[in-house]
């Protein structure tokens, strides 16, 4: 989550305006600056340096010398499949969290508010737990004679028990029940937004239930979809225990691949070029979100003109 | 307009029964009735109602005048009775499936489309073609004078200007029957006075049957044809605003529209009160029997001052307030613990402390039974 830190801007655009010696001269400047020091020297010693130090370590061969195959080794052959492993395992996750979260969360606001709030936190609570009991858990509810398959083998579900671990379908299921809490909460809060006299006015005027969801609750909600969406393939991209622990070797992503060449390999060089990888596919990620706002900003502002 | 191509290309196909048409059809709810729990919202209410006319629900609130038009919109069922639009029975319809138009009091347009996207969307749900609901949505603005504020967002536009918006998006498919819930309440004076007159000339322009609730006596006076005062989830008395005044039928629409004056007494003979403070009040015929308790009411503006001993009773002048062109006096009249008001024109105003005589037009005083509430 470091990653998504907010740079310090503030200082860095009242210094690059004009007349910032002046600037810099005022009373409540120098308090500001003052006020931001710490936070600067935090993020660069704990941000700006290690990117920069991995950034650097991946342009550099074994003598030291500038460099760029430690990007064609990482994409290309296994590496370049991981990665895209990685992104496919991420995009399933945020579909399948976006749409059980998009259930859940609308069940939750039409619930009485005591019952909202009770749901909400057996929600989020699990995420209190730590993450490695909570991947252990699935894998016992998950295995061969687990909880789920013991239950389908009694009901006499064809074809049971099934492979629910170590496959995909196992690492899907563990990262999005890590991914729900936030898909669940961000769309809550758009969701709660939602004037439900809205809907009364659509039904007013004729709109069945079908019309009003697509054409006045789902425009409505959209930018928290998205939100949810971007956020949780994201967070799914580095995620390392749940793929490491409840993935097949089919399903190795890129944070394992990382953890492999550190700690196996000791291959720093390589390890560093995915890390930057990652961070730019992040970055798109982020980009992407922005490009979705402005787009549709740009849209509503056509309609203005 | 661009947008609008857009927007009618993404249409569904129109789920609504009723196509877009003419001017108001009548309505007529009968023995309606709604509980909530113990408390029974709307008691067997019935009334029947002429196309184009505009009728108000008037009372205040737990009257049950919104919980009756949330069962006309289809909004609340009805535990029975029935509501029948054009000689359509819609009473066990999904509101969509009614027909009607709408107008909430917190105008309720929809934050995501402009303007005339708000005005379309109904023509939309109905599968017009893109250039009548052009044609349309345009006319509708001009007519409310909304057109150079066609593409601009709900959120940009006053609270009236909103308003005067959902009452396009409303009115553009044409309803048979138009509810409104209290339109006006979050709008100032001002602004309330002006969009009065606005939808009482629409109305009549396009001849539109209205249903208004409202809880402001002067609102349903001004705007409405007939007035229905309700209280206890049932109707008082369904008249015009001058049947109503002149002749109300229990004391609480006498108090409720005109504030009137209750003076107590007893039955003399069919055109007589004896009250308690001694003189014989004169009224009009009425059907209670003689020796009954009863209560005489008079509209403060019905009252006149004269000469002692020319009065059905006699009092001092407590005060004297001028309001422009009239004058509110307030009068005590002799043995009584409460003062009558009244409003006289400005030239004929007695004086504080003045001794005078009180009299009525026996046609303008209403007599209720003394223990009626």
């Amino acid at each position: 989550m470091a990653v998504l830190a907010p740079p310090p801007e503030p200082v860095v655009a009242a210094a690059a305006t004009g007349g910032w010696r002046r600037r810099l001269s005022g009373r409540r400047t120098r308090f500001g600056l003052l006020n931001a020091t710490p936070v600067v020297v935090y993020l660069l010693v704990l941000f700006v340096y290690p990117i920069f130090s991995t950034l650097l370590l991946s342009l550099k061969d074994e003598d030291g010398g500038f460099t760029l195959h430690w990007y064609a080794d990482a994409l290309s052959g296994t590496s370049l499949d991981i990665l895209l492993i990685t992104l496919r395992i991420s995009a399933e996750t945020s579909a399948i969290s976006l749409v059980v979260g998009f259930l859940l969360a609308y069940w939750i606001t039409r619930l009485r508010p005591i019952w909202a709030g009770l749901v909400m936190l057996v929600v989020v609570v699990p995420h209190f737990i730590s993450a490695l009991v909570r991947t252990y858990g699935w894998i016992i509810l998950l295995g061969d004679h687990g909880l789920v398959n013991e239950t389908l083998v009694a009901l006499h579900v064809p074809g049971a028990p099934f492979q629910l671990l170590y496959n995909e379908l196992g690492v899907v299921i563990g990262t999005t029940s890590v991914m729900l809490p936030y898909t669940v909460l961000l769309l809550y809060a758009v969701m709660r937004g939602v004037d439900r006299g809205l809907i009364a006015a659509a039904a007013s005027m004729g709109a069945g239930r079908l019309v009003t969801f697509f054409r006045v609750y789902l425009p409505l909600v959209a930018p928290g979809l998205v939100n949810a969406g971007i956020l949780s393939f994201i967070l799914c991209l580095g995620y390392y225990l749940t793929p490491a622990l409840m993935g097949g070797p089919k399903q190795t992503m890129v944070a394992s691949l990382i953890d492999e060449q550190v700690m196996k390999n000791n291959q720093w060089n390589g390890a560093s070029a995915l890390g930057v990888i990652l961070l730019l596919l992040t970055f798109a990620g982020l980009l992407s979100l922005r490009l979705v706002k402005s787009v549709s900003e740009a849209a509503k502002n056509r309609g203005g003109a | 307009m661009s947008e609008l191509h857009v927007m009618s290309e993404k249409q569904s196909p129109p789920t609504v029964a009723s196509p877009v048409s003419g001017a108001g059809k009548p309505l007529s709810v009968t023995k309606v009735r709604k509980t909530y729990g113990a408390m029974t919202a709307v008691d067997e209410v019935s009334m029947e109602i002429g196309a184009g006319e505009f009728v108000t629900f008037l009372g205040s609130s737990g009257s049950g005048k919104t919980t009756t038009l949330m069962m006309i919109a289809g909004f609340v069922e009805p535990e029975s009775g029935s509501i029948v639009v054009g000689g359509r029975d819609v009473t066990r319809l999904a509101p969509q499936k009614r027909g009607l138009g709408f107008v909430f009091q917190q105008y309720l347009l929809f934050p995501h489309m402009t303007v005339s996207e708000n005005v379309a969307f109904p023509l939309q749900l109905r599968g017009l073609s893109k250039q009548e609901i052009r044609t349309r949505v345009g006319e509708t603005l001009e007519m409310a004078g909304l057109s150079r504020f066609a593409r601009r967002r709900p959120r940009e536009l006053s609270g009236g200007q909103q308003q005067r918006v959902a009452l396009c998006r409303a009115l553009v498919y044409r309803p048979p029957v138009i509810l409104m819930d209290e339109p006006l309440g979050a709008l100032d004076k001002k602004l309330r006075d002006q969009l009065q007159t606005e939808i009482k000339r629409i109305q009549r322009e396009l001849g539109l049957t209205v249903i208004y609730v409202t809880h402001d006596q002067e609102e349903a006076l001004v705007l409405s044809d007939r007035i229905a005062v309700m209280r206890d989830g049932r109707i008082d008395q369904f008249d015009t605003p001058q049947e109503l005044f002149e002749r109300p039928r229990t004391p609480f629409v006498a108090d409720f529209l005109g504030a009137a004056n209750f003076l107590p007494g007893t039955v003399e003979s069919d055109d007589a009160v004896r009250l308690d403070t001694g003189g014989v009040l004169r009224i009009r015929r009425h059907d209670l029997a003689s020796g009954v308790r009863a209560r005489a009411a008079v509209q403060p503006g019905r009252l006149a001052v004269c000469a002692p001993e020319d009065g059905f009773c006699t009092g001092i002048v407590e005060t004297v307030t001028y309001v422009g062109t009239l004058v509110r006096v307030t009068i005590r009249p002799d043995g009584a613990d409460t003062c009558v008001r009244l409003e006289i024109p400005a030239g004929r105003a007695p004086l504080m402390g003045d001794r005078v005589g009180l009299t009525a037009d026996p046609r303008d005083v209403s007599v209720f039974d003394g223990t009626a509430g």
